[in-house]
C-alpha cells in the first residue's frame, strides 16, 4: 500500500495519476461510511473518518482488500484545535489513521505544491 | 535562477528570501515588489516592520497590487525580483478593493498568468507564498476559493520554477533545485 498524504488542493491525486498510472476509473471518492476497496486508488478518506466512528476498525477488517491500494488523505493536522466537538473528534480519528496506515505503507509521499518529499 | 518558498506564518521564509535575493544580485540591482494594499494601522505597522528589516539591503522597492507584469514598465528584467507575496497578489485580484471585495475569479486567472510569464521574462525571481492547506477548518465558500485559487498559483510556480523550498522554523527544506546560499 502506498500512502500519500498532504494539504488541501496540494496536487495529491495528480501525484497519483503521474506515478502510478491511476486513471479516473480507478478512483474511488470517499463520501460516506463504506469504501469501494476494488478501485485501487482510494481518494478523500479524510470525508470517509467524517461518517465512520471506528475508522481504524474498518480499514483492519478489510486489510487484505487494500494491500496494493494507493490511498489519498488530506492533511487536516496542522490548525488551531476547532471548537466543535464534532470537528475535533472527526480530526483525531483521522490522524490516528494516518498513523496507522503510514505504519502499513510499504510508501509514504507527502505533497507540496505539487512535488513530493518521500517520508518513508 | 527562480525560486519558489513557501511555509506557515513565521516561518523565517520572508527573511529567507531576502537574503536569497541579495545573494542572487551580486552587488547588482535588486527589487522588492510590494503587493500589500494597506487597510490600516495594523499593515501600516507591518510594511514599516518589513521595511526595517530590509533597510541597508540595497533593496529598490517597487509597488504592484495585481499584475507582476507591471513591475516591468519601470523596472529592470535582468535584475533580481523579490516577490513577497504571491498571496497578496492573489488575494489583491480575486477580492478587488475597488468592487467592495467582491469575488473577481477572471482577475484572479490573469494575476496567475501573470506570475507565471514573470517567472518565465524576469532574469532571477523569488517567490513568497503562504501555506494554509493543513487544518480541519470548514471555510466559508469565498475563503475555500481564494485557498483554491492560491493553491492553484503555488503549484504552477513550484512546476516552474528553478527550486521550491518550503521553510519551517527557518530551516529549509528543498523538493526541487538548490539553495545557492
Amino acid at each position: 500500500m502506498i500512502l500519500i498524504i498532504g494539504g488541501a488542493y496540494q496536487g495529491k491525486l495528480d501525484f497519483a495519476k503521474d506515478t502510478f498510472g491511476v486513471t479516473d476509473e480507478d478512483v474511488h471518492i470517499c463520501d460516506g461510511d463504506r469504501i469501494d476497496f476494488s478501485r485501487r486508488c482510494i481518494c478523500k478518506i479524510e470525508a470517509f473518518t467524517a461518517c465512520s466512528e471506528d475508522p481504524i476498525g474498518y480499514f483492519e477488517t478489510h486489510r487484505q482488500a487494500w494491500q496494493d491500494s494507493i490511498l489519498i488523505m488530506q492533511d487536516i493536522f496542522c490548525g488551531v484545535v476547532p471548537m466543535g466537538a464534532e470537528n475535533r473528534a472527526w480530526r483525531q480519528r483521522t490522524g490516528r489513521l494516518a498513523q496507522y496506515l503510514s505504519r502499513e505503507a510499504q510508501q509514504v509521499s507527502r505533497i507540496f505544491c505539487g512535488l513530493e518529499q518521500r517520508l518513508k | 535562477m527562480t525560486y519558489f518558498i513557501s511555509g506557515g506564518a513565521k516561518s523565517g521564509k520572508s527573511s529567507l528570501a531576502q537574503n536569497l535575493t541579495v545573494a542572487l544580485a551580486k552587488g547588482g540591482r535588486h527589487y522588492y515588489v510590494a503587493t500589500m494594499i494597506s487597510t490600516g494601522g495594523e499593515d501600516d505597522e507591518r510594511i514599516r516592520r518589513h521595511l526595517a528589516n530590509r533597510d541597508g539591503m540595497g533593496f529598490e522597492t517597487v509597488e504592484c497590487f495585481c499584475n507582476i507584469l507591471d513591475c516591468l514598465q519601470t523596472a529592470d528584467k535582468d535584475s533580481v525580483f523579490l516577490v513577497d507575496s504571491v498571496t497578496a497578489l492573489i488575494q489583491n485580484a480575486l477580492f478587488p478593493i475597488e468592487k467592495n471585495y467582491k469575488m473577481d475569479l477572471e482577475a484572479a486567472g490573469c494575476c496567475a498568468d501573470g506570475l507565471v510569464e514573470f517567472a518565465h521574462t524576469a532574469r532571477h525571481v523569488v517567490f513568497v507564498s503562504d501555506y494554509i492547506y493543513s487544518d480541519a477548518e470548514r471555510y466559508s465558500e469565498s475563503t475555500e476559493m481564494y485557498r483554491k485559487c492560491l493553491a492553484d498559483i503555488d503549484r504552477r510556480l513550484a512546476a516552474v520554477c528553478d527550486t521550491v523550498i518550503e521553510v519551517s522554523a527557518g530551516q529549509p527544506i528543498i523538493y526541487k533545485g538548490e539553495l545557492c546560499i
